[in-house]
């Protein structure tokens, strides 16, 4: 019992990033851009997150929203490069990742932030109802951002399905060409979208650092933008899906401590290959289902040009 | 803003897209996108405290002036070609192998078997060791290849996942049953002379780039002399029409999809038996980018990747330098990659389009 | 309908010295260019207010261009354009909103998956959005019943017909408040039927004060709907008629420059039976029936057209007949191979059968790889050219070369350049040089002569005649009943996924445009 009520009450804290990701992939992607750099935005905001913790101490949150804004600043050049310059947008995702790879850890080591550990942003205490057995524990005593996460996935699928900019949103990453003919300023849309995108991720990475593990180690995403990126496929471009998921997968990554930690003996490795596994199983599953090719975006990963003959 | 507006004062910029450009012109397109690329590596480098004199002799006097330098770069470059083609023979079927890194690593696992359990006679210890590790690049490729045949699993993402998942493979390898019994370090025995790739007598260039370059004859007559590599070019452009003539695209996609890990499967044997002469835990790091980024600026031409594979191999061989004399970290080799792949690929936009200033 | 009315009568006879605000729209001098090729040679249109105003003229003739340019798509090179009597530069569509003109496209520009309301709603974003929803629904109700649609407003525009697709495009501009109304080709998707009603619907807009351009290449709409025509030809200004003045043969003249008539060349010697489909059905991915039951049979000789409104199950009959879609029942049979349902399209390609589909840039053709390479394929897969590990190029240079000169493809400077940049009508003599140069001996054509010009479109049928002279049977399916009434040896239809008639030529059009919306 008591290992179900720790393990239930670290899953918040573990799916935040993956929820923060992937409600920022979905806005990107209902654009229609294809966005496969999640995990150069998650790096370049865990590095900053802990970069500014370590220059400015005791200011977290201004850690997280440096985070939010130096991997917005990296979203601009990918969304130059694919909405404006009209890149491949596969090979411009995977750029995004390897420079980010290379910058994060030339900058880390060249202002000395690597595997220096700080204080980072604690859990909150409201007293009695925190004290509350169980739900206390598992829904009143966790950090700040896990809230600001709900209100976030509120405000933005509200946005996304209940206004007139989310209804262009749309517009633009189903068909690129009819919005233009409607007004709509297609390359506007995508181009914020990618920041809107990018903000999200970062804020994620930023949260890694400052909230999770309070130190920087090189290439410390770890995969999660991938994972990321799986779990919008699966959860089909819908941002309550996509909060599942990120609940699912922050149930396992809150299971591996767990396990070790209780003393269950299993060949460590194959306990690390999990996330990953179970991403591939997903996807597997997902394409499985009936409405595998639903929902998505059918201008996905196609650049819009508007006076093209042919 | 965008109401009817009096002819005369509109000025904008107006963007056409071309049809053909000549050959010269596009090369001239790409050369200062790479230039751009350079360029901006060198301020990145004078950034973080390296001095121009000093890139120039990390990068031109050292490598050029010294033999031994030049044939570390031309050994570095072995493995790279090899990924390269690996690269380039998915990216012909549309296939975006992400997972070379993972091939590389149980093609590593398939020789590092053959090695450690003493299997066949000692004068074809070699050629087993390779063969397995074409066999399990290809098997670790299998899946991802075949998801996406019959699912339409994104391979992109299915690759990728399994690179973490062959890597935590290698560890448990490599702190479980093979660790090195000698040394008790986390990286197997070290193989035996005649399970390692023989040494040509100049500097520490050894028999890996034969084994690359036999790979890019091979690959040159695959991709552009048979009949297999000309249908490849219908895949590529447009997959539905090869399909509607009856080309058999399934079967074609999954044979390139195996060749490219297979290929990627043997660079992992290239490294282990040369350079490292054992299987290490890092020894694939990079590999994986660094292929997919030397097919694209090579645009899938096997001569071209040579070329493309001996930059890449002398910025490693200088990165690594740089490393020791000037804290600058490895990944920043990885960095410069990223940075003239992403101008090159901005600079294909002046290539197919035309800006001209409309009134 | 030919009765013009009086104030136009006026206008023409008016000329120059007509008052600058009774013309709503005025393009003079437009020229146009992409890259070396000119779209629009110093072209002059003028629209009057409360016209139906036909811009004729055949495929490439600059059309859709000289309007594309009207509704802010395109920004002129040269030129002026002139709404109520003011110079304008339109510099989008929503800009051309703003002045009041409004185009329904040829491809419809149509978000899928939202309904009409969102659809419409997206050029509309004021107000706040579940209120706006209302306001817009009834508007758009108000507006439909003005016009006299009917429509479902709450499914996706995708699940909705083509011609309920139009009507939302339509509406669309009228909830806009456009006045001046561009309608590009609108009744080339409709049956006949749908169409008279479509135009007559316009008329009675023009009626109530807006001004109507129809681009059209069908003569007998212009002539029957319009109150003045303007032709173009090959990117040029032609002249701008009135319809009672004019002769068909006329205005033929002026759209072709010199007469070209097809006339039906009938089967002389039909043989055996070659092709017969029995009970033949596959599923779309949403599990419903795409094909149903389909039965006909093709002998030798013979040219079998095949009428009906697209989407009724035409493109997924190629792909079941070509084996690039699975038979889910029934059988294909072909003369001296027997059952061929299971066969793969390469086998099905070594029986003797050829393909010339609808969509030649998709399906037909690589543009990227260079034209020889397009020609060789087909061969190149039966092991010709060479072999299996060598190509042999000057082989192929050299055969591609005879091939282009005996189907008289133009615009060919070198057998390597890429195939992407040949015109429409010498892309498809291309395909048909490739299909036919294994002598097939079933050729399956769908919609061949699909943006062809009428040159272009008359060689393309003397190919496919030729063809059928030399034994082959041929399945011609076309949306362009014309094109089947003047090849056909014998006439069916296709409804619903099914052949719902069958008819002998010389067949009835009415009859057939019958079948082709019967039982829904």
């Amino acid at each position: 019992m008591d290992f179900l009520i720790n393990w239930l009450a670290n899953v918040p804290g573990f799916a935040v990033p993956f929820a923060l990701g992937a409600m920022g992939l979905i806005i990107c992607e209902k654009s229609g851009v294809l966005n496969l750099g999640a995990e150069g935005y998650l790096l370049v905001g865990a590095m900053i997150g802990a970069g500014s913790m370590l220059t400015f101490p005791g200011h977290p949150y201004l850690a997280l929203t440096l985070a939010a804004l130096a991997s917005a600043l990296l979203s601009v050049l990918f969304a130059v490069l694919v909405v404006h310059l009209r890149v491949n947008q596969v090979i411009s995702g995977l750029a995004i990742v390897f420079l980010a790879q290379g910058l994060t850890s030339l900058v880390a080591g060249k202002m000395g932030w690597t595997n220096k550990a700080f204080s980072g942003l604690g859990d909150i205490n409201l007293g009695p109802i925190s004290d509350i057995p169980v739900i206390g524990l598992i829904v009143f005593r966790q950090d700040p951002i896990v809230y600001v996460t709900v209100a976030l996935f509120i405000v933005a699928s509200y946005v996304t399905y209940r206004t007139h900019a989310g209804l262009r949103l749309r517009a633009v990453g189903e068909n690129p060409e009819a919005s233009d003919a409607a007004g709509i300023p297609v390359l506007s849309y995508r181009f914020a979208a990618v920041l809107i995108g990018g903000l999200f991720l970062g804020l994620a990475g930023g949260y890694l650092t400052v909230v999770v593990s309070k130190i920087w180690v090189d290439n410390m995403a770890g995969g999660r933008g991938w994972i990321i990126i799986a779990l919008v496929i699966f959860a089909r471009w819908r941002p309550w899906r996509a909060l599942g998921g990120a609940i699912l997968f922050g149930c396992i990554e809150a299971l591996i401590p767990r396990v070790a930690a209780i003393g269950i003996q299993l060949p460590q490795y194959f306990v690390l290959m999990l996330p990953y596994a179970v991403t591939l199983a997903v996807m597997i599953w997902t394409s499985l289902s009936k409405d595998a090719l639903s929902n998505d975006p059918s201008a996905l990963g196609r650049p819009f040009v508007r006076e093209e003959r042919r | 803003m965008t109401d009817g507006v009096p002819a005369r004062q509109l000025w904008r910029l107006h963007l056409e897209i071309r049809d053909h450009m000549p050959l010269w012109q596009q090369a001239m397109i790409v050369g200062s996108g790479a230039a751009a690329g350079l360029f901006i590596s060198v301020c990145v480098l004078m950034i973080s405290g390296v001095s121009l004199s000093a890139l120039w002799n990390e990068f031109v006097v050292f490598i050029f002036t010294n033999p031994r330098n030049l044939s570390a770069v031309m050994t570095q470059s072995a493995p790279l070609i090899i990924v390269g083609l690996a690269a380039a023979i998915a990216f012909k079927v549309r296939f975006w192998n992400i997972g070379i890194e993972g091939q590389m690593i149980f093609g590593a696992i398939g020789a590092t078997f053959v090695a450690t359990f003493d299997i066949g006679p000692e004068t074809l210890r070699l050629p087993l060791m390779a063969i397995f590790a074409m066999l399990g690049g290809m098997a670790w490729m299998a899946l991802p290849a075949i998801l996406k045949l019959r699912l339409q699993v994104n391979e992109i993402i299915s690759t990728l996942l399994l690179n973490y998942i062959a890597f935590n493979f290698l560890l448990h390898l490599l702190y479980g049953p093979w660790q090195d019994p000698v040394s008790s370090f986390p990286h197997s025995e070290q193989f035996a002379s005649f399970e390692r790739l023989t040494s040509l007598n100049w500097g520490n260039l050894d028999f890996s780039l034969v084994v690359a370059l036999g790979l890019v004859a091979v690959s040159f007559w695959l991709l552009i002399s048979s009949r297999f590599g000309f249908l490849l070019n219908f895949i590529h452009s447009n997959p539905q029409m090869a399909r509607a003539m009856g080309v058999r695209v399934g079967m074609l996609t999954l044979i390139a999809a195996l060749s490219s890990g297979a290929f990627a499967g043997l660079s992992g044997f290239v490294v282990s038996a040369g350079i490292e002469s054992r299987m290490t835990q890092s020894f694939f790091i990079g590999f994986g980018f660094s292929g997919i980024l030397i097919a694209f600026l090579a645009r899938n031409n096997p001569l071209t990747i040579v070329v493309v594979s001996l930059f890449v191999a002398t910025l490693m061989i200088a990165g690594q330098s740089l490393q020791v004399f000037y804290q600058i970290p490895f990944a920043t080799v990885q960095l410069i990659q990223a940075i003239v792949v992403i101008c090159v690929a901005a600079s294909e936009f002046f290539m197919r389009h035309r800006i001209r200033l409309a009134s | 309908m030919n009765q013009i009315p009086d104030r136009i009568d006026k206008a023409i006879a008016g000329g120059p010295e007509l008052a600058p605000d009774s013309r709503f729209l005025v393009l003079s001098g437009i020229v146009k260019s992409f890259g070396d090729f000119c779209a629009l040679d110093n072209v002059d249109f003028d629209l009057e207010r409360g016209e139906v105003h036909a811009l004729l003229g055949e495929n490439g003739a600059g059309k859709s261009s000289l309007m594309n340019v009207a509704a802010g798509l395109y920004t002129p090179d040269k030129g002026k354009v002139l709404v109520e009597g003011s110079a304008v530069a339109i510099k989008g569509p929503a800009a051309a909103a703003r002045l009041g003109i409004g185009m329904v496209h040829q491809h419809y520009k149509l978000v899928r998956p939202f309904n009409a309301v969102e659809n419409i709603l997206l050029s509309h974003p004021t107000g706040r959005y579940e209120k706006s929803t209302q306001r817009m629904r009834s508007l758009i109700a108000e507006k439909a019943e003005v016009v006299g649609f009917e429509i479902d407003l709450d499914r996706p525009v995708a699940s909705l017909s083509v011609a309920e697709q139009q009507r939302v495009e339509i509406l669309k501009i009228l909830v806009a408040g456009a006045h001046i109304i561009i309608l590009d080709e609108p009744t080339a998707v409709l049956t006949d039927e749908e169409g008279e009603r479509l135009l007559t619907a316009m008329r009675k807009l023009a009626e109530d004060g807006c001004s109507i351009v129809l681009v059209t290449h069908n003569l007998k709409e212009a002539l029957n709907y319009s109150d003045r025509i303007t032709v173009m030809r090959g990117g040029k200004y032609v002249d701008t008629v009135n319809p009672g003045d004019v002769t068909p043969a006329d205005l033929t003249n002026m759209i072709v420059g010199q007469s070209i008539v097809e006339r039906p060349h009938p089967a002389e010697n039909i043989g055996d039976v070659r092709l017969k489909v029995s009970a033949l059905g596959t599923n779309r991915d949403d599990d419903a029936r795409a094909l149903d039951n389909v039965d006909f049979q093709v002998s030798s000789g013979e040219i079998y057209g095949i009428a009906g409104v697209g989407g009724n199950g035409q493109d997924e009959l190629v792909s079941v007949l070509m084996g690039l879609l699975p038979a889910v029942r029934g059988h294909i049979h072909l003369d001296k191979q027997g059952d061929i349902t299971r066969a793969r399209t390469d086998e099905r390609r070594g029986f003797g059968m050829a393909c010339i589909p609808a969509d030649r840039h998709q399906f037909a053709l690589c543009g990227d790889l260079p034209i020889s390479d397009n020609f060789a394929i087909s061969k190149v897969l039966e092991g010709q050219y060479g072999t299996w590990s060598r190509v042999d190029r000057k082989k192929i240079t050299g055969a591609t070369r005879d091939a282009l000169s005996s189907y008289d493809v133009q615009g060919v400077r070198r057998e390597d350049q890429r195939a992407g940049l040949l015109s429409g009508g010498n892309a498809q003599k291309l395909v048909i040089a490739r299909e036919f140069s294994g002598q097939p001996s079933v050729v399956i054509a769908h919609s061949p002569n699909r943006g062809l010009d009428v040159r272009a479109s008359a060689a393309v049928h003397g190919y496919l005649r030729s063809a059928r002279d030399a034994g082959a049977a041929v399945i011609l399916i076309s949306e362009d009943l014309d094109e089947i009434m003047l090849l056909s040896d014998r006439i069916g239809v296709m409804n619903s996924g099914s052949i719902v008639a069958e008819f002998m030529t010389p067949a009835d059009r009415h009859e057939i445009g019958g079948a082709m919306i019967g039982h829904d």
